[in-house]
C-alpha cells in the first residue's frame, strides 16, 4: 500500500482528546458489560427462535435471531415512563442510565444544552412501524394510533432519551446501516471536541421483529440451515451464508479527557481517530467490489492516526457472516496492511448477532483485556477472503483497537479507540 | 458555550456554488422559483395512493411523469425518494459547473430523510401481509426498492461515483437542515473538499395516516401563522446544495451563490410531538446560529420559518422569534415555503434552505398565499400574496423544528455583500 495515496476519506485526528467514560449495553447476552464479556469469553452466541406464526417467512428460511431475552428494564426505566415508549426507546434510556452511572455522572450534569445525543439505527422501532402499517392496511387509515406514529420515526429513541435526561444539545440520529454506529460515535466525539457539547451520549440501537426478520430472510441476507450446517453466522468462514439478525443497544458517554480527569473519572478509552468513505460499486442492498479505494482510504487515515497502522493491536471487525460483506471487509483489511501481518481480528457479531452495538462494546472490552473465546461458527478459512478470525486463547492487551463498519449499500466507517493508561 | 478548542478550520468560509430542487412545483430550480414567486400553492387533491379512507385528501405531489431523465442503475431498485434526490443532485452539480473527476474521493454526501423508500416498502408489506392471509403470492423482492432512510443519499453517492464520507441523518422534519449543517462543518474542518448536502422524502401512507392520527393535517392547503390555521399539508421532493470552501470556489472560477454563514442544532427535551410552548429550544438554536454567523439579530433581513400551519408549531416558533428578535419581531419579514409546496418532512429544511438562497439571490422574499387573516396573537410581518422586494437583503435565517423536539437553524449570506473573513 503506497503511503502517498490520496486519502479518499475524512481524516479526523482529533486534537482535543475525547474519552469514553461510561458504557451501557443490552443484548441477547443480557444486561450490562459483564454479561457481554461472559458471552464473548465463552464464544457463546445466545440465539432464540423467531415467532414465525404470522406465516411471513419463506419455507426453509432462517429461524433464529439474537433477541433480547430479559425485557424487564424497570430498574432503569420506571413503568410509568416506559409505557410511553417503544422497546428501542426503552433500551436506549436504560443503556444511557447504565453508562451515566458508570461514568459517575448524576442527573444534573446529564441535563442541559451542553448534552447531546448521537444515535444510530438502521430500522428504528420496527414494531411500531409494523403495527402502524397493519392498522392502516387491515383496519383502515383512521385506525392509525398516534403512539405508534410518533415512535416509528427513526429519531424517536434519541428524542425519548433527551426527554428522559433533559439533554438539550444536538439530538442526532444517523441511519447508515452497518457504518452508522461508528459514524454516531465519531459525530459525538467531534461535537465534544468542538465544544458544542460537554457530554455526548452516543451509540446504536436495533430491534428485530418477525416481519423484519422475514423480509431480511427473503432477501437472502440471513444465515440459514443448509444440509448438515446448522443455522449460524460464520464470519470469514468459507461456508458462511448470511448474518444473524440481532437486537440490542450500546450507549457510550463521551467527554473531554481533561474534564474527565478533573473529576477523577475513569476513562475507558480515548477516541483516537475516525474515518469514513463510500463504495459506489455497491448495490442498494449488498456490498460492492471497491475494496481498493476503501483500503486506500483506511490506510491513509491510519497513517495519520496516533500509532499509525502498526499501532493497531487488534481489529474489532464488523464482519457478520454476510457473503459479500465479509469478503470486502477482509480484502480492505489485507490491502490496508499490505505485506504486514494483520493484528488479531475479533468478530463479536458472531456472538451478538448483527446490530450496531455488536462492535462498540466489544471494542472497549478488548482494550480492557477482556478474554475473547473462539469465534463461533468459524472452521474453515475462505480463500477468497483470506482472513482467519481469532480462534480463542490469550491476546496481548492492545493499546489501540480498530473498529470497522462496512455497510451494505456502500457506506464505510472506521474508528480507532486507544487505551488511556 | 462550554470551553472550546479553537478549530483551525473555524474561520474557513463555506459557500454554496450549486443548487438543485425537485418539488411539487416541478423538477428544477427554475420551476421552484417561478412557483414560489407566484404565491400559488401546489397543495391540492392527489392520487399517489388511494386516500379515500383517510381523514384528509390533499397534498402537494410531484408529477412523476415530468421526470427529466432516469438515474443510472436499475430503475426498479430506486425509490421515488431516490429519484428525487438524484435529479436534484445532478442539477446542483451542473449549476456549480464542478468537475468531480479527481475529487470524488474528497467529496462527501450529507443527506436527510424521514422515510426514505417507505412508499415502496408499504406496497411490499401490504402484499406480503395479504399473501400471509392467503390472498395472492408473496411479492417479488424487486418491488421493494431502496427501502431505508439512507436510500436517497446513497443513491446520489452511487450515481455520482462518490468515494468520500456518506451519511444520512433521520431526525424527522429537521433532517435536511441538520444534514446541511453537518456538511458545512465537514467543509469548514477540511474533512472534505466538496459536500453534496440535502434531503429527500416522498409521500407515503404511513406519514399521511400518522399525521392525520395526530389531527395535525388540514383538509385545505395549510395557512401558516394565520388565525384560521388548523394544520399542515404534506408534500414531497428533494433539494440539494453543493458546498465548498470559498477559496476553492474562487480558485476554480465558480460563482458563489451564498455564504453558508452558520448552522446550529438543539433539542427541546420536552415532548415527542409538541414543541416547547415557549419555543425555548428553537430560540436557543437561533441564538446559536447567529453567534456562529457572527451576526446581531438586527442584521437578519428575513426569515424562512418552519411555519407548518399547525396551531402549536406556529405559536411556539413565534415565541422563539420574539425571544431572539424582541421589539423588532413585528417588522421582521417572515415567509413559509410550506404554504406553497407542503411539508416535505425530511427534505423540508433542505428545500427551505434552497428557497432562502433563491430569495437572497433575487433580493425578494417569496410570498405565502393570501388566504387568511394573520393570527392576532402572532406579531410578524408575514409576506402574503406578492413577493416582498428587499433590495438590500444580505442575511437570512431558515428554521426547522421536528418531532422529538429537535431544532435546527441555518443562516445564509449573499456573497459579495460581506467580507467572509470579517
Amino acid at each position: 500500500m503506497p503511503h502517498s495515496c490520496s486519502p479518499a476519506t475524512e481524516i479526523r485526528t482529533l486534537r482535543v482528546e475525547t474519552v469514553i467514560t461510561g458504557l451501557g449495553t443490552i443484548g441477547s447476552y443480557g444486561h450490562g458489560r459483564e454479561a457481554l464479556a461472559a458471552a464473548l469469553a465463552e464464544g457463546r452466541p445466545v440465539f432464540s427462535e423467531v415467532d414465525r406464526g404470522a406465516r411471513l417467512h419463506r419455507e426453509g428460511g432462517a429461524r433464529l435471531a439474537a433477541l433480547v431475552g430479559e425485557r424487564d428494564l424497570s430498574r432503569w426505566v420506571p413503568p410509568t415512563v416506559a409505557r410511553r415508549m417503544s422497546f428501542p426507546s426503552r433500551l436506549v434510556v436504560a443503556a444511557a442510565r447504565m453508562a451515566l452511572a458508570e461514568a459517575g455522572i448524576g442527573a444534573t450534569k446529564a441535563a442541559g444544552p451542553h448534552v447531546g445525543v448521537f444515535l444510530s439505527t438502521t430500522f428504528g422501532s420496527g414494531l411500531s412501524t409494523e403495527k402502524l402499517l397493519r392498522q392502516i392496511f387491515l383496519e383502515g387509515a383512521e385506525a392509525a394510533q398516534p403512539f405508534h406514529f410518533s415512535e416509528c420515526v427513526a429519531n424517536a429513541p434519541a428524542a425519548q432519551l433527551a426527554i428522559a435526561v433533559g439533554a438539550r444539545g444536538p439530538n442526532v440520529t444517523l441511519t447508515q446501516r452497518e457504518s452508522g454506529p461508528l459514524l454516531a460515535v465519531a459525530r459525538g466525539a467531534q461535537a465534544v471536541r468542538e465544544g458544542r457539547v460537554d457530554l455526548a451520549l452516543a451509540g446504536a440501537v436495533e430491534e428485530v421483529t418477525p416481519l423484519l426478520h422475514a423480509v431480511l430472510d427473503r432477501f437472502g441476507a440471513l444465515a440459514r440451515e443448509d444440509g448438515t450446517l446448522a443455522e449460524m453466522p460464520r464470519p470469514f468462514d468459507r461456508r458462511r451464508n448470511g448474518f444473524l439478525a440481532g437486537e440490542g443497544v450500546t450507549l457510550l458517554v463521551i467527554e473531554r479527557e481533561d474534564a474527565a480527569r478533573a473529576r477523577d473519572a475513569r476513562a475507558l478509552a480515548r477516541v483516537a481517530w475516525s474515518g469514513a468513505a463510500f463504495d459506489p460499486t455497491a448495490t442498494v442492498s449488498d456490498w460492492g467490489e471497491g475494496h481498493v479505494p476503501l483500503a486506500a482510504a483506511l490506510h491513509a487515515g491510519l497513517v495519520e492516526a496516533p500509532g499509525g497502522v502498526a499501532g493497531v493491536g487488534a481489529i474489532v471487525s464488523g464482519a457478520s457472516g454476510a457473503r459479500r460483506g465479509d469478503r470486502i471487509e477482509a480484502r480492505v483489511l489485507r490491502a490496508a496492511w499490505g505485506e504486514a501481518p494483520l493484528p488479531p481480528v475479533l468478530v463479536p457479531k458472531a456472538v451478538t448477532g448483527e446490530y450496531g452495538g455488536g462492535i462498540l462494546a466489544p471494542g472497549l472490552l478488548a482494550l480492557e483485556g477482556a478474554h475473547f473465546g473462539p469465534t463461533p461458527g468459524f472452521a474453515e478459512r475462505d480463500p477468497a477472503a483470506g482472513v482467519t478470525p481469532h480462534r480463542g486463547g490469550s491476546l496481548q492487551i492492545p493499546s489501540r483497537v480498530l473498529l470497522t463498519g462496512l455497510a451494505s449499500g456502500g457506506g464505510a466507517a472506521w474508528l480507532v479507540l486507544e487505551r488511556t493508561s | 458555550m462550554p470551553g472550546t478548542d479553537p478549530d483551525p478550520g473555524a474561520s474557513r468560509a463555506v459557500v454554496v456554488t450549486g443548487l438543485g430542487a425537485v418539488s411539487p412545483l416541478g423538477w428544477s430550480l427554475e420551476s421552484l422559483w417561478d412557483g414560489l414567486r407566484s404565491g400559488r400553492t401546489a397543495v391540492r387533491p392527489f392520487d399517489r395512493f388511494d386516500n379515500s379512507s383517510h381523514r384528509t385528501h390533499v397534498a402537494a405531489q410531484v408529477d412523476l411523469a415530468a421526470e427529466p431523465g432516469r438515474p443510472r442503475g436499475k430503475p426498479r431498485r430506486l425509490s421515488i425518494a431516490d429519484r428525487f434526490s438524484v435529479a436534484a443532485a445532478r442539477e446542483a452539480v451542473a449549476q456549480s459547473a464542478i468537475d468531480l473527476d479527481g475529487c470524488r474521493g474528497r467529496t462527501g454526501v450529507y443527506f436527510g430523510s424521514s422515510t426514505g423508500g417507505m412508499f415502496e416498502t408499504e406496497t411490499y408489506i401490504e402484499a406480503l401481509l395479504a399473501a400471509a392471509a392467503g390472498h395472492g403470492k408473496p411479492p417479488a423482492l424487486s418491488s421493494l426498492a431502496s427501502q431505508q432512510h439512507n436510500g436517497p443519499g446513497d443513491a446520489v453517492a452511487r450515481d455520482l461515483g462518490i468515494g468520500g464520507p456518506v451519511q444520512t441523518v433521520s431526525v424527522a422534519c429537521v433532517s435536511g437542515a441538520m444534514a446541511i449543517g453537518d456538511a458545512i462543518r465537514a467543509v469548514r474542518r477540511g474533512e472534505v473538499d466538496v459536500a453534496i448536502a440535502g434531503g429527500s422524502d416522498s409521500l407515503c401512507r404511513l406519514t399521511y395516516a400518522g399525521f392525520n392520527s395526530l389531527r395535525s393535517v388540514d383538509e385545505r392547503p395549510c395557512r401558516p401563522f394565520r388565525g384560521n390555521r388548523v394544520g399542515l399539508s404534506l408534500g414531497e421532493g428533494a433539494a440539494v446544495l453543493l458546498l465548498e470552501s470559498l477559496e476553492r470556489a474562487l480558485a476554480r472560477g465558480a460563482r458563489p451563490l451564498a455564504l453558508a454563514a452558520g448552522e446550529a442544532a438543539t433539542c427541546d427535551a420536552h415532548h415527542m410531538t409538541s414543541p416547547h410552548p415557549e419555543g425555548l429550544g428553537a430560540a436557543e438554536a437561533i441564538r446559536e446560529v447567529l453567534a456562529r454567523a457572527r451576526l446581531d439579530p438586527s442584521e437578519i433581513d428575513f426569515v424562512n420559518a418552519h411555519g407548518t400551519g399547525t396551531p402549536l408549531n406556529d405559536a411556539a416558533e413565534h415565541e422563539a422569534l420574539l425571544a431572539v428578535f424582541g421589539d423588532r419581531t413585528p417588522d421582521l419579514p417572515v415567509t413559509s415555503t410550506k404554504s406553497l409546496v407542503g411539508h416535505l418532512l425530511g427534505s423540508a429544511g433542505a428545500l427551505e434552505a434552497v428557497a432562502t438562497i433563491l430569495c437572497l439571490l433575487h433580493r425578494e422574499v417569496h410570498p405565502m398565499p393570501d388566504d387568511g387573516t394573520p393570527d392576532p396573537g402572532i406579531r410578524l410581518r408575514l409576506v402574503l400574496g406578492h413577493p416582498l422586494r428587499l433590495a438590500r437583503a444580505r442575511h437570512a435565517l431558515s428554521t426547522s423544528l421536528a418531532f422529538g423536539g429537535a431544532n435546527a437553524a441555518l443562516v445564509f449570506t449573499r456573497h459579495g455583500d460581506q467580507d467572509p473573513a470579517s
